[in-house]
This record gives C-alpha cells, structure tokens and sequence, in this order.
C-alpha cells in the first residue's frame, strides 16, 4: 500500500493506493495521526486507487473523523470501486465519513461542513460578545 | 473426513497480518476457477481477510504467535473457506453480527462484514478449544 498527504490551501489531500488491512492500516493510521497533530482540521482521504478495504481501514477513519469533530474539522472520502462502496454501505458508515464517487462532491462535502463550522463559530463569538 | 480426490487447497499460514494478502491470492486464484464473478471474489477476499484478521486479535490473546489452517474447498459455482486456529476460542453467541456497530463505533465490524459479504457463514468455537470459521460464497450473475 501506499499513502501521502499534501496540502491544498485549507484541506490536505490524502492518497491511498492498494490493500487497506491489519497489515496496512497502521501506515494509515500514521499519516492520518501526523496530519491531525501538525494542525490538518479538514483531510480528503483519496481511495481510488484502493483496491480492497477490510474493517480495520474504516476503523481508522472513524478514529480520525472522530478526533477531527472533536476539534472542529471533518474528513471527506473519495471512492469509485464498488466492492470498496459496499463495505461503507454495509457498515453504514457513508454519511458519517462523508464519502463521495466523485472528487467535486466529496470537496463540496468537505466545504459545507468547514461553512457550518465557521457559522457555528460566529455564532458563539456573537453570543460571548453579547455576554461580556 | 476429505475423500481422496476432493477438491480442496490446504495452507497453513503465521498468526501474522502480512499473510493476510497470501490468503487473498488463494481466493482469487481458486475463486475464479470455482466459477465466481469479479465482485464475488471482491467480497470473499474482504470476508477471508476478517476471519483471519479475528484469530489475529483473539486466537491467542493479541500476540501474533501460533498459526491459522485455511481449507479452500471449490465447487462448481461456489467456494467454501474454511479458517481454523487453535488459540482461546470464544462464545459464539456473544459475538454480535445482526447489526453493525454504530456509525463512530471503532471495532466490532469484522464478523457481521463476513455474514454480509458471503452467502453462508458459520462459527463454531467454545472457549478453550479454537475457532473455526466457515464461509461460502456462490456465483452471482
């Protein structure tokens, strides 16, 4: 498996290619950790060139889709193979990963959910400057 | 008992995630022979690869020691795997696999995942004296 990250103005971009198992999730798991700890708030988890996906993968994007929400970020997926779709469908996990077939929805996605951040952000401000 | 001239590929492989795409070949390799489609390849490779990702976190209690027999048995149309280990065993009826774990659940995916993913799927186990998994996936149009 391979896997890489860049930045793109707001969001990183990261690309997966290959088998995502037990054997190479931690590979996964590791550059998503990296990019979160280094200040990453709003990832683009490419899998269009992942071939298979087992349940340890989609456990380690929800670790990260969870620790992202926790800090007022989100991640989005990109996904065409259909037997890679069928596992988020079967683990009704496609909503909450935000996973997308093609690459404009899933940063549409991504940027709906940066605007309802930044709305929520407003508003708090608003109601602590009403507060002071 | 295996009669003489059954079909049936026996390999034993590490208690070791790294031979979880050795498994995956065998299943491409006898699936396409057995008559499978792509897409039911596609699935018995995710379903194979979490019954042995299972041993790997039960068998022998985390540590990736001991190993895990793996029975492919093709038929015309249809190919049953069989995963075998040694390790604790566990009761069945404890693992949940009607419904999957809630969407931010992390865990608890991999055995429900085999039941969706195959045609039939069968887990006889008891604490103490290892696990067998069987799993048969046919041919879908």
């Amino acid at each position: 498996m391979k896997v890489s990250a860049r930045n793109e103005e707001w969001l990183v971009v990261v690309e997966v290619a290959g088998e995502l198992d037990a054997a190479t999730a931690p590979a996964l798991r590791a550059i998503l950790d990296e990019q979160i700890h280094q200040g990453a708030r709003w990832l683009l988890v490419d899998l269009q060139a992942v071939d298979l996906i087992a349940s340890v993968g989609v456990g380690e994007l929800i670790r990260s889709v969870n620790e992202l929400n926790s800090l007022g970020g989100d991640l989005a997926v990109i996904c065409r193979r259909p037997n890679v779709l069928r596992v988020f469908e079967i683990s009704g996990t496609g909503e909450l990963l935000h996973v997308r077939q093609a690459e404009a929805e899933a940063r549409a996605a991504l940027e709906q959910a940066r605007q309802r951040q930044q709305s929520q952000c407003a508003r708090a401000g608003g109601e602590d400057h009403g507060q002071a | 008992m295996v009669k003489p001239n059954e079909d049936q590929v026996l390999v034993t492989i590490p208690c070791h995630p790294r031979y979880l795409s050795v498994a995956r070949l065998l299943v491409g390799g006898i699936g396409a022979q057995a008559g499978l489609s792509i897409d039911d390849v596609d699935d018995m490779k995710v379903a194979v690869s979490e019954a042995i990702t299972n041993v790997m976190d039960h068998a022998y209690g985390g540590e990736l020691t001991g190993s895990v027999v793996l029975r492919y048995r093709p038929a015309p149309g249809e190919l049953t795997v069989e995963v075998e280990d040694t390790g604790a065993g566990f009761d069945p009826a404890k693992i949940p696999t009607h419904a999957p774990p809630a969407p931010g659940i992390e865990g608890g995916l991999g055995l429900y995942l085999v039941k969706e993913l195959s045609d039939s799927f069968k887990v006889e186990s008891a604490p103490g004296s290892g696990t067998k998994i069987t799993i048969t996936k046919k041919h879908h149009a």
